[in-house]
Formats: structure tokens, sequence, C-alpha cells
């Protein structure tokens, strides 16, 4: 049953964390995404969706400290799609959602490190590796913005500062 | 890090800091034609949550400016405020009655940009005289977005160099109280030992 938006709990998915859901009262929200990229993954058949908040493209070697373990885009990604397996869905059932990585330091100022444009690449090129492909995506820009997965239905949803949740 | 160059980094910040202040204030007051003195209250190594508590909250929406730092060492600064006490800086700025400017406009946008601009050169201009460092400030960014976007971006730039986080807080508010901001400045992780070696 679905339940009323009035009843939905938002569950908020910080910087480096990853989330995993069934419940559908609950929707996994990843709250201004800049550079980061969040990235959902969701199985229609047995209502299971996941949100991973990254932060930088690649880990190097490095582990992810305790605080932060979904930190990099390689070992995010490996950790959702694992967790999502885990849960019972297949891959080939999965939609990929990917939505941030923009500049919001200004454009000017992204041409230093580009981290949103790379966590993008890396994250899609990671993806690749367990054969999926982003089915939607709301990238770049110069504005943060707040990605809603909605587990009961499915639908995830994107606002920024200045505009009203679209769905995505 | 260790607590020794955490002890120093701050230590040298938060005199830079208030000469930064002392140098801001002068420039904001020529600009407005009245009196406006600032002060530090607390200079600080914060977290990202840290900073964005100090202007409202992860989710708030805040507005400010972004400049970044060049020169013999690299880094960011960032002064943000809470649209509440960015509209009240318009207000102070243009002479207006407090609670004039209703909402955060171009102009609005305009005048923060011209207020982050003279504080954030005063801060790096003062960092550059107290270590003898040559420090460039770049032109501003205007902010008008979700607090931990912003504070977040440049925590991923940092970050990304592989070395430690070091952002520091700079609370600051007018006499009155009747405005607060967030000042980040956050040298990138490569030139925390030419800043130590200069601070010295």
């Amino acid at each position: 049953m679905t339940a009323l938006a009035s009843e939905l709990r938002r569950i908020s998915v910080g910087i480096g964390q990853l989330a995993v859901s069934s419940d559908a009262g609950e929707v996994l929200v990843a709250y201004g995404l800049g550079s980061c990229v969040g990235v959902s993954a969701y199985d229609p058949s047995l209502r299971l969706g996941g949100l991973v908040h990254i932060l930088l493209p690649d880990s190097e070697g490095r582990g992810c400290d305790g605080r932060e373990p979904a930190r990099f885009a390689d070992i995010g990604i490996d950790s959702l799609i694992r967790r999502m397996v885990e849960g019972g869905a297949l891959k080939g059932r999965l939609t990929v959602k990917m939505v941030g990585g923009a500049a919001v330091l200004g454009a000017a100022n992204a041409g230093k490190f580009k981290i949103g444009e790379r966590n993008a690449e890396a994250i899609k090129e990671r993806l690749l590796r367990h054969g999926l492909r982003p089915a939607a995506e709301d990238l770049g820009g110069v504005k943060g913005r707040t990605f809603e997965v909605h587990i009961g239905v499915g639908r995830t949803y994107v606002r920024t500062a200045a505009s009203s949740p679209t769905e995505l | 890090m260790n607590a020794s160059l955490a002890e120093t980094i701050t230590g040298t910040l938060s005199r830079v800091a208030r000469d930064g202040a002392v140098r801001a204030g002068r420039g904001l007051s020529g600009l407005m034609g009245q009196e406006i003195t600032i002060h530090i209250p607390s200079v600080r190594i914060g977290t990202k949550a840290d900073a964005c508590d100090a202007v409202g909250g992860e989710e708030s929406i805040v507005l400010g400016a972004y400049l970044s730092m060049s020169g013999d060492i690299s880094g960011h600064v960032m002064l943000l405020f809470p649209i509440g006490r960015a509209l009240e800086c318009v207000d102070l700025m243009c002479g207006e009655a407090p609670g004039t400017t209703a909402e955060p406009d171009e102009l609005a946008e305009s005048a923060i940009g011209e207020l982050s601009n003279i504080v954030g050169s005063a801060f790096v201009n003062a960092l550059g005289d107290y270590t003898g460092l040559v420090l460039h400030p770049s032109p501003p960014v205007i902010l008008h977005d979700i607090a931990i976007a912003l504070v977040q971006s440049v925590y991923a730039e940092i970050l990304s160099q592989g070395g430690d986080v070091v952002m520091i807080d700079t609370v600051f508010e007018d006499t009155s109280g009747a405005t607060a901001g967030l000042l980040i400045l956050a040298p990138d992780p490569l030139c925390l030992a030419l800043l130590k070696e200069h601070a010295a």
C-alpha cells in the first residue's frame, strides 16, 4: 500500500553515506549535492531502493574511513550494487539514476579540479563494470540539488534552492 | 595533521582574521559612509557540519560569495550568510530601514557580492602581510544556494589533493549583533607546511 505523503519518513543520506530500503514509507534523500553526485538504484519487482552520496571520483587505493564509507565513486558504487544484490535485487532489473556534479563555486573555478565532472565520469565508468548505465541523469550546471528516492513508488525527484521538486 | 600544525594554523589565522576584520570594517565604513566594525567571536578548525550549523543548518539557503586564493599558496575563501542575515546586510549597505529588503533579488546578490569582495580580499591581504607571502584574491563568485552544497564543494576540493582538511570557520558579527555570517578560510593542504614556516 502506498503511504500518504504526510506519513513518509525522510532518511537523510549524508556525504559518503549509503542507504538501502524496502520500506514503502521511506524517502531516501541526499540534501545539497554540489560537486557530489547522488546515485540511486531501484528494483521495481522488490520495491527495493538504494541511494549513495559520493564525494570524490577515485579512492586511489585509499580506504574510506568509518564516517564516510562511500566517499569515493569506485567503492561507493560497488557497495551500492552489493547491498542491492544482497537485498535480493537482480542487476538486470536495476534502474539507476544520477544527480549532482555541479560547479557551485562558479564555472570559472571549476577548471582547477573539475570534481563534479570527474565524479560523474568515474561513476558511469564504474557502473559500466557492473553492466549498468544510468536511465536518467541531472548533472552539471552551477546549482546545488537535493535528490529524493521514494521507495514505495520507485519515483525520484530533484529540486534546487530556487525550484520545487521535479520528477527525474 | 598533527596537533602542533593545527595549533599553528589556527593561531595564525586567528591573528589574521582579527586584522582582516579591522581592514574589512574600514573598507565597509568607507563604502557605506558610516562606521562599521566587525569582530571575530571565534576562529576554529571546523567540520562541514560545524560550518553549516553556523549558517542555519545543512539544508538552509544561504547568500554569499566565493574567492579563490592564488600566489605563493592557494586556497579558498567563502563568506556565507543565512538569507535573513544577508537581507539585513543589504538594508544596512543601502541605508534602508531594517526589513526593507524582503527578497534575495539581483540587487541583494550584487550587494552581498560587493560586501564579500571587501571582506574576503581584506582577509587574503591580511594573511599575505602577516606571512610575507604573495597572495592574490580572485574576483568574487556570488553564491545563492543550499549551504551544504557550497561547503561540501570546498571540502571536496581540499580532500581531492589527498591532504588534511583544514576549514577555519570564522564567525563574525557587527557590534549591534544585527548581522552575522560565516567566513571559511581553507588553505590547500599542499600549502600548509609553507604557511606554517612563514607564520613562525
